[in-house]
């Protein structure tokens, strides 16, 4: 702490000057590093491509049977996939977002889960893991480019159709879309063909893609909250406190902590809220990057203000989950 | 002695006429850049290139088809940031790198005789112009097409740079 005199108004004056340099260096280092998470991008195969190529995998749910597209093994047997995906991760870096690696995560999952499972405490114990756990543990991405390509063949000719569609996987919404089928050719090869296609529709694509930022930035990024109760909680969404329903209190904390109080309430019952098109600010106020837990973790310290526990979880990037009445 | 100060006559004229034909006359010039800032020009693919690049023809109009030709670099280049670039057949097109008008009189730069812009653009078949590319639109004028390779992406990260186009990861 400098120290003080109130008579040498010289000193005084140099230390003022002083404390406000350091506090406009501290603004300024709070401008430049209050910048948003930059979203993952992932180019995998659509399930139409992986179905018509045969790289499915089936699975009896309870009695039904369902089929799920095999990844790995369409990354390790279609050359021409590989080309797309690595052609497409070319463009993309060149514009600033290197693609995350839909074979490299896939094979990181397995190196994680084999290594788990051999993991062991000093008195013998596991790892603990909830079969929620074990279904959350696959490849995450922010926004997905599927991607579907068909050969098309008249007579001699050959074309190719190609389709990329972005999806943002907190909305499962399709965000971008580019497609179309190229010209017709007598002797070119499929890689070509495909090298042309990615070349020709991929400026089109990223149009859209900074159309959608734009709009993150401006209204921000949309998820959705959904608000339950356990059943042998003491406490329900009309209970009252401080003379207001715990319901219309929720409601009014979303409301404030939205961009510009937008969101929509599809749902309110005693037992449950949904709400929907929440858009919620992409960084807090401390400029830190905020995703939907986050977001919803200041919801569940909100409740705590009532003496109400609430569980906090999540189902995918964009859907919050707050369970009240315990943990 | 006479019969040699004609051939220094002749030798004179030869090499005014030849040095004038390589400049090209200022008023159709001025004219042809008149005509780019009032988007009289067409620009339409012609195939999708190799990566980075697009290859397009771009119809000029002019009184003279050579001042035409050259000014399809700069109308090549004008399309590709300020008109998009149409499909056509199976090739999608493309929408312009600015979509809304900056005025800080960058492009003026930009555009002037000499100016960056000629730095992302190439004359495909090296300014030669095709038999059916030169029609003759009126008594006055022709219409010339000419096929031109502009560095797309070259172009876009240099009005990136320049703060003149957004950058798709800028905010992030």
């Amino acid at each position: 702490m400098p120290d003080f005199n109130p008579y040498d108004h010289k000193k005084n004056t140099e230390q003022m000057k002083k404390l406000i340099v350091t506090a406009l260096l501290i603004l300024l280092a709070f401008a430049i590093f209050a910048q948003a998470k930059k979203p993952t991008i992932m180019v995998v195969p659509s399930d139409v491509w992986c179905n018509a190529n045969g790289y499915m995998t089936t699975f009896d749910n309870q009695g039904v049977v369902e089929k799920l597209p095999d990844y790995n093994t369409a990354l390790l047997e279609d050359a021409n996939l590989n080309l797309a995906i690595s052609k497409l991760g070319e463009m993309m870096a060149e514009r600033g977002f290197p693609l995350k690696d839909l074979g490299a995560s896939l094979r990181s999952l397995r190196t994680q889960a084999a290594e788990e499972s051999v993991t062991l405490s000093s008195d013998g114990d596991a790892l603990a893991e909830s079969p929620l756990d074990r279904l959350k543990r696959v490849a995450n991405a922010d926004i997905w480019m599927q991607l579907t390509y068909t050969l098309n063949r008249v007579g001699p000719k050959r074309s190719l159709t190609f389709n990329i569609q972005g999806i943002d996987a907190y909305t499962n919404k399709q965000i971008a879309a580019a497609s179309g089928t190229g010209p017709q050719s007598f002797s070119v090869e499929i890689p070509v063909l495909l090298e042309e296609a990615v070349l020709a529709h991929i400026d089109n694509f990223n149009n859209q893609l900074q159309a959608y930022f734009d709009d993150l930035f401006t209204n921000g990024r949309e998820v959705s909250l959904l608000c339950r109760r356990w059943s042998g909680s003491d406490v329900n969404f009309e209970s009252e406190f401080d003379g207001e329903e715990l319901g219309f209190l929720i409601e009014d904390w979303v409301a404030e902590a939205t961009v510009e109080g937008r969101f929509s309430t599809v749902e309110a019952s005693e037992n449950r809220m949904v709400f929907e098109q929440v858009r919620i600010p992409l960084q807090n106020a401390n400029g830190r990057a905020l995703d939907t837990r986050t977001w919803a973790n200041d919801l569940r310290r909100y409740l705590q203000k009532f003496n109400i526990d609430a569980k906090l979880s999540t189902k995918g990037l964009g859907q919050a989950i707050i369970t009240i009445g315990g943990k | 002695m006479k019969a040699k100060l004609c051939f220094l006559l002749l030798c004179s004229v030869c090499l005014t006429l030849s040095t004038g034909a390589q400049q090209l006359p200022k008023r159709h010039v001025k004219k042809a850049n008149e005509q780019t800032q009032e988007w009289r020009y067409e620009i339409e693919p012609v195939n999708v290139g190799t990566p980075g690049s697009v290859v397009v023809k771009v119809w000029s109009f002019s009184k003279k088809p050579e001042v035409a030709a050259e000014q399809a670099r700069k109308n090549a280049i004008h399309g590709v940031i300020f008109k998009g670039i149409p499909a056509k057949d199976r090739i999608p097109g493309k929408k312009p790198l600015v979509e809304t008008p900056v005025e800080t009189g960058f492009f003026e730069h930009f555009f002037a005789e000499g100016g960056d812009y000629a730095r992302y653009v190439t004359l495909t078949t090296n300014g030669a112009i095709a038999a059916g590319d030169v029609l003759k639109t009126s008594k006055k004028e022709y219409k010339v097409g000419i096929v031109a390779t502009v560095a797309y992406n070259e172009l876009r990260q240099y009005l990136e740079s320049k703060g003149v186009v957004r950058k798709l990861d800028a905010g992030f």
